[in-house]
């Protein structure tokens, strides 16, 4: 019995479908935005704050050049940890620990400068590289250790992931206002400035574009992964039917536990990233939330890679437009926080119109299409 | 001086009841909710617009208004979620974060000063300006019980709080009455199992879906009340910090009974009550994050000794948990 909801003399009935194809996905999900901002006007609208005012805003942040900068920059945790998600959520590994997996990464990078400033180790030529290596290990650490306790022992990564979310904060949080704090910072609760040298830059691009191409890169490889490499098709095939993985004889603990090596690695990568280029140093506000702004993005790209890129830059550009509301109409900053929890759940409602046609029929019996 | 009162067995139980009837309400709605089937991810986020709407209502029309608008508030965030995941059969994980994003980003954007301000200027103008401003509410009086609060160390640890107290503990008697000596109770927990079945033997397992939630809802919104208006009375953003996430991982310890769930509840209360006394022992002054951590760690230290088999086969999760059901499948 396909579910029916009876609106005056008309009945829209959701049916379910087996094939949609990619457009008409990609169509579903830029209505489902298009929506969000509408019901999010509606609600700015009652609490006494001017739509109007706040779509120009969000719509200057995408046509503005200087600040398309400030986007992209801050698009690429987002995308990254997305990435990283996407792998996580195909094999139904629930990581919601993005958060703090990058945390950690921006800890163990910036251990790394330190070992180098107060210490002398590692030369400056090796620094960066050095860095992503550890940040990717420290990220997929705190990953590795809930898909143990999981593949082990059965606990439910969801809560555990997020556990560990609140115990990366506070560390970080510890090592700022304690051993790690700036001696020369006055008391202010930051690691030393970052050599110019630990900060990703090119002589002939942009950080802005030299981020959007790591992440493309990024989202090019695990998109390759997943498509074409037997890890890929055994994260695939575990979360689709853990039955069929165990059929054919799949090592399914360890295929999780790679998933989330790699899901935290990224978000590891992704803490890096945040230090190295927008911030310049630890500081207690690392993130304003990109883990958990990483699971709406990897859900509103459907999982997809590539589509992470776009979604990603369009959360990147609500955290700079969020930032002029702040100024502008004096908002308080959770305004954008509101406007993100509502594309997912708008995406959530786009995922069932995807998966079940609509249509309105009349009651009487006559039935148009829509 | 304050160090030596602080420290007996009676503050020491009187503080685990105050700050693990948080937990309680909160894991007292849920037990129920996933006892119907449903997994209500979004309980953090319900939490906080239960605090953040308690705040607002008590402001404008005193402590009873923010009582009542918490609940229902918490009832109307859980009934969008049965809808999500009921009616439209979506993943209830991603539903629930989803839910949990959209409160957290809600409650802090009405507790903000300056929204706060024109909200209760709109629901009641007679307010004075300075007492909205303030990051405060006036804190919910205790209302101690007369001659079972002198009873030694029990009386007051148990019988001198507000009246949240004293109906959270009713409440998880009577949900317990009402799953497991009722034939509602049976019909809830039939649904939580096998909805085909209870289905065929002619329960309506999406009304019973949409009311456990709806009331699990109301609970946790009721538990951010007393959060803000019982226990910490001066508003941050995100004030739950997590502990709507502790207490679903309360509610595998507790075996989903709300009698267990008294007695897990408290036992995190007392942990968290513990965090505050640690800087009195001379201990972690330096390092309060460390301290914070405390009940985070325990939780996952909790799940894993969960899922042990041995104690794995003795309580069980309701089977349909987290499944979507219809019909036509």
């Amino acid at each position: 019995m396909p579910l029916k909801l009876k609106i005056h003399n008309y009945y829209i009935v959701f049916e379910k479908r087996y094939e949609t194809g990619i457009l008409y996905k990609v169509l579903v999900t830029i209505i489902a935005v298009i929506a969000s901002f509408i019901i999010a006007g509606l609600i700015f609208l009652m609490l006494g704050f001017s739509p109007l005012e706040i779509y120009k805003m969000i719509i200057n942040t995408f046509t503005s050049v200087g600040l398309m900068h400030e986007t992209l920059l801050r698009s690429t945790p987002i995308i990254l940890a997305a990435l990283g998600l996407s792998i996580a959520f195909k094999m139904n590994f629930w990581n919601i620990g993005a958060e703090g997996q990058l945390y950690m990464g921006a800890f163990a990078a910036t251990g790394v400068v330190l070992l180098h400033v107060y210490y002398g180790m590692i030369s400056p030529d090796l620094l960066l590289l050095v860095m992503l290596l550890a940040s990717f290990i420290a990220g997929s650490a705190w990953c590795l250790f809930p898909a143990f306790l999981k593949t082990r022992l059965g606990a439910n990564e969801i809560i555990t992931t997020l556990m560990m979310n609140y115990i990366a904060i506070l560390f970080v949080n510890y090592l700022i206002f304690g051993p790690w704090r700036d001696p020369q910072g006055y008391g202010f609760p930051f690691s030393v400035n970052f050599p110019p040298y630990a900060r990703p830059s090119l002589p002939f691009m942009s950080v802005g574009t030299l981020m959007l191409t790591w992440s493309l890169v990024t989202a090019s490889l695990v998109f390759s992964m997943l498509k074409y490499t037997i890890p890929g098709f055994e994260i695939r095939v575990v979360g689709q039917n853990l039955e069929a993985a165990k059929y054919a004889g799949m090592n399914i603990s360890s295929t999780i536990m790679l998933g989330s090596l790699l899901s935290g690695g990224l978000s590891g990568i992704a803490g890096m990233v945040t230090v190295t280029t927008l911030i310049g140093r630890l500081t207690p506000d690392v993130s304003p939330g990109y883990g958990y702004m990483a699971i709406i993005v990897a859900y509103l790209a459907g999982l997809n890679p590539l589509l992470i890129i776009p979604a990603g830059i369009l959360f990147g550009g609500l955290l700079t437009a969020g930032d002029a509301m702040q100024y502008a109409l004096s908002m308080p900053k959770t305004g954008a926080q509101i406007l993100q929890a509502l594309i997912f759940l708008f995406t959530l409602l786009g995922e069932f119109v995807k998966r079940y046609g609509v249509t309105v029929v009349r009651s009487g019996g006559k039935d148009g299409r829509s | 001086m304050v160090a030596a009162e602080v420290l007996t067995l009676e503050a020491a139980i009187t503080g685990a009841v105050a700050a693990g009837t948080i937990y309680l309400l909160a894991a007292t709605g849920e037990v129920l909710t996933e006892r119907s089937g449903i997994l209500n991810l979004g309980l953090e986020g319900i939490m906080l617009m239960g605090a953040a709407a308690s705040f607002i209502f008590t402001l404008s029309f005193g402590h009873l208004a923010g009582i009542v608008a918490s609940m229902v508030v918490g009832a109307l965030m859980a009934l969008l979620l049965v809808f999500f995941v009921v009616t439209l059969r979506l993943n209830q994980v991603v539903t629930g974060l989803a839910l949990t994003m959209f409160g957290t980003g809600l409650s802090g954007f009405i507790g903000a000063p300056e929204v706060r301000r024109s909200i209760v200027k709109m629901l009641n103008p007679s307010v004075p300006e300075e007492i909205v401003l303030l990051n405060q509410a006036p804190r919910l009086p205790d209302a101690p019980i007369p001659v079972l609060k002198d009873l030694p160390i029990v009386g007051k640890a148990f019988f001198s709080h507000n009246l949240i107290v004293y109906a959270s503990l009713i409440f998880a008697v009577l949900l317990w009455v009402l799953l497991f000596r009722t034939k509602w109770g049976l019909s809830i927990r039939s649904v939580g199992e096998n909805p085909a079945m209870a289905d065929a033997l002619g329960v309506n397992v999406y009304r019973i879906r949409y009311l456990s939630t709806m009331i699990g809802g109301a609970l946790g919104g009721l538990s951010g009340a007393y959060l803000f208006l019982g226990y910490q009375p001066f508003w941050v953003e995100q004030i739950t910090r997590g502990r709507g996430f502790i207490a679903l991982a309360l509610v595998i310890l507790a075996a989903w009974s709300p009698l267990r769930a008294i007695l897990v509840a408290y036992l995190f209360g007392g942990i968290e009550a513990f965090q505050y006394r640690v800087p009195l022992l001379g201990l972690g002054a330096q390092t309060p994050q460390f301290v914070l951590m405390l009940p985070y760690a325990v939780t996952i230290l909790t799940l894993v000794i969960l899922s042990f088999s041995k104690v794995r086969r003795r309580i069980g999760a309701p089977a349909a948990l987290g499944l979507p059901y219809s019909r036509e499948e």
